[in-house]
């Protein structure tokens, strides 16, 4: 198998011949990677089966537009602003991370919401999209269309996690028209993405937290998974065959029937901490793909190196000879990872005996 | 009684409007402040915290229902001051040094208050020392801290330190919460408590403070 079928037909069930290796590094240990190995692209060193597709451009890139919403509760000194108007204020000791600030927090209208500079991804240039991917597979590399916070969290970046939840619990029509807004959107990326020939679309909203879901079965199917539904409704019309990644931090499995019935393929992380892999493999490991389990809050940061690497062993013995788990870490590593037990699982994947 | 049921059923459902009403009429009817206090609001939120904690309710439920409790709040506060009303304890609570993530802070705050406590929020990226020193300002009875990242964890141990340090460790309860902290970390650290969830916390937090008050009493 090249590569790319290798990955297809793991992420199909359909058997494998090789576990591909997949993680993100903080800026900390890309840092550690250059040190200890010499090496600049940790993503092409340790042969990483994917590669993003650029998304969307805008014509209009101007984010000071946004600025004004912030007159009431000024921003900090130094901080960004994102393309949906989004604050982003940082703290010295906080490394990558920032403190999010929501434009739309203090709106009290439909008017206000309908008025607001969302975006113009409508008219936005996606002529560099098809070549990409071409140069992608050119190099027998999966091409990723990544549009994680796809509804949900995008919209309550901007409103507020709070505020967007009261306005639903009292049904108001400013969160139908701002969920609207946001689905259209990313309707609008993720059709220009499967146009262009990605073979993964990789969408994502949190709806768990560490130990239950956020919020009711009732509110999810209510307000999210009908959207979301639309969305891959959409795009497996123009390519039935794209593979749809969906991402949920925490405690989801009231919802997995939901996320299976609005369309999705694969899910991650399966937070280890939270759910039970083998339990989650066997109920819904017929209908769904897998990416992710080994815990970042657990054996990565805290195992031994051979710790690491039983858990990688354990879980794609749980998957088994079809495959149906491209196992990772479950987050982005953070600095207190051990460089060894990033190692131990890259040679997990790669000496895995079925 | 009737209607301070009624103030606890509505706060339940987050009918901000009707609960605030309601708790202006029980004064205008001469209803005792500290009833409507403690079996209307305070026992409304509660209601909500056991739900929370039995995964029969969930976040937005919390919030709307907080949001009613403030909402009676702000027309019963001025009385229970005025009639000289004692929280039941005083909380400072925050999220660690480096660590900028505050929804379940957030929600710890909304249960303390439901739970009867009077809340110094510090907000996120919190110094161990900063900590402490709100908490020696206010006189509280507890210090709150929260963590989401592993990374941030270690400055729960940091202010556990800084207290020892400071000669003040055992002049307040310690806990921590946050979604990488457990049990075994808050032994490991010399923390007094670790809750995995808002209303959890809540209720630790008055049974801890209330052991405190009654052996000093």
């Amino acid at each position: 198998m090249t590569n790319r079928e290798n990955f297809l037909s793991l992420l199909r069930r359909r058997g494998f011949e090789r576990v591909p290796v997949e993680f993100s590094l903080c800026p900390h240990l890309v840092e550690v990677c250059k040190e200890k190995l010499g090496v600049d692209d940790y993503v092409e060193y340790f042969g990483m089966p994917w590669r993003n597709v650029e998304d969307l451009r805008l014509l209009d890139y101007d984010v000071e537009k946004y600025r004004k919403y912030y007159e009431k509760k000024p921003l900090a000194e130094g901080a960004d602003i994102d393309l949906l108007g989004v604050g982003h204020e940082k703290s010295p000791n906080s490394m990558h991370m920032t403190y999010m600030r929501h434009p739309m927090e203090l709106f009290n209208s439909v008017e206000e919401i309908e008025s607001y500079p969302f975006p113009d991804y409508a008219s936005a240039d996606g002529s560099h999209q098809a070549e990409q991917v071409r140069r992608i597979k050119e190099q027998d590399l999966i091409a990723l269309g990544n549009m994680q916070t796809t509804i949900w969290e995008s919209a309550w970046y901007m409103r507020s996690m709070e505020e967007l939840f009261c306005d639903m619990m009292a049904e108001d029509e400013m969160a139908e028209v701002l969920l609207d807004k946001v689905t259209e959107l990313s309707l609008i990326r993720a059709k220009a993405y499967v146009k262009a020939g990605v073979d993964v679309l990789f969408l994502g909203d949190d709806i768990g937290m560490q130990h239950t879901i956020m919020m009711s079965e009732e509110l999810y199917c209510t307000w999210l998974k009908p959207r979301l539904k639309k969305i891959i409704d959409e795009v497996k019309k123009i390519n039935p065959e794209v593979i749809v990644f969906y991402h949920s931090c925490g405690f989801v499995e009231p919802l997995i029937p939901h996320l299976i019935e609005a369309g999705i393929d694969v899910l991650n992380p399966i937070q280890s901490e939270c759910m039970d892999f083998e339990e989650i493999y066997r109920k819904y490991g017929d209908k769904i793909s897998f990416h992710g389990t080994i815990g970042t809050q657990t054996v990565m940061p805290h195992g031994t190196p051979k710790e690491v690497k039983e858990t990688v062993w354990r879980n794609l013995d749980i998957a088994g000879d079809k495959g149906g788990l491209f196992v990772a870490p479950t987050h982005l590593l953070e600095p207190e990872v051990p460089f060894e037990n990033i190692l131990a699982y890259v040679d997990a994947c790669r000496t895995y005996k079925k | 009684m009737a209607l301070i049921a009624e103030i606890s059923e509505l706060l339940q459902k987050g009918k901000a409007k009707n609960v605030k009403a309601l708790v202006q009429q029980a004064l205008d009817e001469n209803m005792d402040p500290k009833e409507i206090l403690n079996d209307g609001l305070l026992a409304g939120m509660m209601t909500i915290g056991a739900k929370f904690k039995n995964n029969e309710v969930f976040v937005p439920e919390v919030l709307v229902a907080a949001r009613a409790m403030n909402a009676g709040l702000t027309v019963l506060e001025p009385k229970l001051v005025e009639i000289g009303n004692e929280p039941v304890g005083k909380a400072v609570i925050g999220t660690v040094q480096g660590d900028l993530h505050d929804i379940g802070k957030n929600l710890v705050v909304m249960m303390l208050k439901g739970a009867g406590f009077e809340i110094h929020d510090l907000g996120v990226d919190v110094a161990p020392d900063a900590f402490i020193d709100k908490a020696e300002e206010v006189d509280a009875d507890v210090i709150c801290m929260s963590a989401l990242l592993t990374t941030t964890m270690p400055r729960m141990q940091d202010c556990v330190d800084r207290l020892k340090e400071r000669g003040l460790r055992d002049k307040y309860i310690v806990m921590i919460g946050g979604a990488p902290v457990n049990d075994s970390f808050a032994e490991q650290i010399g923390a007094d408590y670790y809750t995995p969830d808002a209303a959890s916390a809540a209720e630790t937090a008055k049974e801890a403070v209330l052991k405190v008050k009654g052996k000093n009493a």
